[in-house]
């Protein structure tokens, strides 16, 4: 397994509270890899250090190759990062369609944007129905289908994923799992997975790392830490 | 009352202009700039001294307006405010940023082009015969350019990938960046685009009216007024607030003595405001 993507000993603070302490990791092209752990652990916070949001306090993020971590959001994105932030973070008063445009926004080949737009409504014929409205205007589910294909259109070759089935209906939750795995499958797209919802994501994941106040405190294959007696205590409710 | 109706046609369409760069630059830097209407007077003087002083085309000046005015906005945003912004997070420190930024383009060009009234010759001659009023051809001359000039800015707004990237970055600047905007780039670029219109519409009406350094205040006031009325941040009421402020100026001038009508504007817009604080329009624009 090549290491297509690496963390090493990553801390991030705002001001003086440590939200990570000294986390690695490792993502192989082609591979799902999920972050669980309680509110506050720190996952949402790997995310933002990874796509520059947040200024990494130490630590080195290397991606094909390349470190990245001190770049800005614009460069990382450029390299083939995208993601869908927690609480979606579409543009409400946009329409569906210059939604997902935006997310195509380095992008110079039109015709690939096109097609790759009307692939997007072909799989969610929702969306299709509600082209012209405005973002805002949808439902909770509706605006995941939205963010998840804002963040397709960027032809990503890693895709991080902030909570996608927080506060959504269960039944859309299966729809939005089965499209993380089919995009993984068909499209070769990696994935980091972060989840409060720990079954789906020892689900979809092949290997996952269970985060407690900044640090890693277990991790392995999905299919044994969904065995763990301890990760079933804390995580899957028994 | 079609005069009144024309008149107001006039000062509604380049309102208008002026209202939406005001806009522009609120939405996606939450700046209101108090130094809007300096920029328009400097946008005047710069029509001034391409067409009378240097002897070149009104229509020259007018596209030298909008880059000079447009390019001292992006400085403005690189070196004044940028780096304050990154420093505080309150919001009266911009505003009074824009006001001393005011007051020194204000004074800069008291000592630069000094106190006198300039003005340019006629645009065009002759008088125009519209539905039993008369009207300069220079005014319908530019009621016709700010009107395609605003529909120009709506076009780019509305649908080029750069004009939807400002749209985005005024609704969430993070989730903006996540698309591979470079956020600074596109601040700066913004900020340029809003004083740019300042100055053009500036260059513009001094085609109708002369401008002299003290022009600013009034215009900085005026445009404040529309967008209240309109909503603030939102461009079609930007564009809404310039004709109603329009309309009910050039009501009050044909009616009332010339200092009552501003007092009078200054009462509805207050009452106006107690009922619906967000004016007409009053969202997030998109």
């Amino acid at each position: 397994m090549s290491a297509q993507f690496s963390i090493r000993d990553l801390a991030v603070s705002y001001g003086r509270v440590r939200a990570v302490k000294g986390v690695s990791l490792t993502a192989g092209e082609g591979q799902i890899i999920s972050l669980i752990g309680a509110n506050g652990a720190g996952k949402s916070s790997i995310l933002r250090a990874i796509t520059g949001l947040t200024a990494p306090e130490s630590g080195e993020i290397w991606f094909d190759g390349e470190r990245i971590d001190g770049k800005g959001p614009d460069q990382i994105v450029a390299r083939g990062v995208a993601m869908v932030p927690e609480g979606r973070r579409i543009f409400p008063f946009m329409s569906v369609r210059d939604n997902l445009l935006m997310g195509a926004y380095r992008r110079k080949d039109n015709a690939g944007v096109a097609s790759d737009l009307e692939g997007i409504l072909t799989r969610f014929p929702r969306l299709r129905e509600r082209i012209r409205q405005q973002a805002g205007s949808l439902s909770g589910g509706e605006q995941q289908m939205v963010a998840l294909g804002r963040a397709l259109m960027s032809k990503p070759r890693l895709l991080l994923l902030d909570e996608p089935s927080l506060g959504i209906a269960p039944i859309i939750v299966r729809e939005i799992a089965r499209f993380i795995t089919s995009i993984n499958r068909d499209n070769g797209v990696s994935v980091i997975l972060v989840e409060q919802n720990s079954r789906m994501a020892l689900k979809l994941s092949s290997h996952s790392y269970v985060l407690e106040t900044g640090k890693i405190a277990l991790s392995g294959p999905s299919h044994e830490l969904a065995e763990n007696d301890d990760v079933r205590r804390a995580y899957l409710g028994g | 009352m079609t005069q009144v109706m024309l008149n107001a046609l006039v000062v509604g369409t380049t309102y208008a202009l002026i209202a939406l760069g005001i806009t522009i630059i609120f939405s996606i830097m939450k700046v209101v700039n108090f130094a809007h209407g300096q920029l328009y007077m400097i946008g005047g003087f710069v029509v001034y001294y391409f067409n009378v002083v240097f002897g070149l085309p009104f229509w020259f000046g007018l596209v030298m307006s909008f880059l000079i005015v447009g390019l001292l906005g992006v400085a403005m945003e690189l070196f004044l405010f940028r780096p304050v912004m990154l420093r505080v997070k309150r919001e009266e420190v911009t505003m009074l940023l824009a006001m001393g930024t005011a007051v020194f383009l204000e004074s800069l060009a008291l000592i630069v082009f000094g106190e006198k009234q300039r003005g340019v010759p006629p645009i065009a001659t002759g008088i125009v015969e519209l539905f039993g009023a008369r009207l300069p051809t220079g005014r319908i001359v530019v009621i016709v350019v700010a009107a395609m000039l605003i529909a120009a800015l709506m076009a780019f707004i509305g649908y080029t990938k750069t004009g939807r990237a400002l749209r985005a970055m005024a609704q969430d600047r993070e989730a903006t960046a996540l698309q591979g905007v470079n956020l600074k780039w596109l601040s700066a670029m913004g900020f340029g685009l809003g004083t740019g219109l300042a100055g053009l519409s500036g260059g513009l009406l001094v085609a109708i009216f002369a401008v002299h350094t003290g022009a600013g205040t009034a215009i900085s006031i005026k445009a404040f007024l529309m967008i209240m009325i309109g909503g603030a941040g939102v461009l079609s009421g930007a564009i809404l607030g310039g004709f109603v402020l329009g309309f009910l100026e050039s009501v009050g001038y044909a009616l009332l003595p010339g200092s009552l009508t501003f007092l009078i504007i200054f009462l509805i817009v207050i009452c106006f405001l107690i009922v619906r604080p967000n004016g007409i329009m009053g969202k997030p624009w998109g």
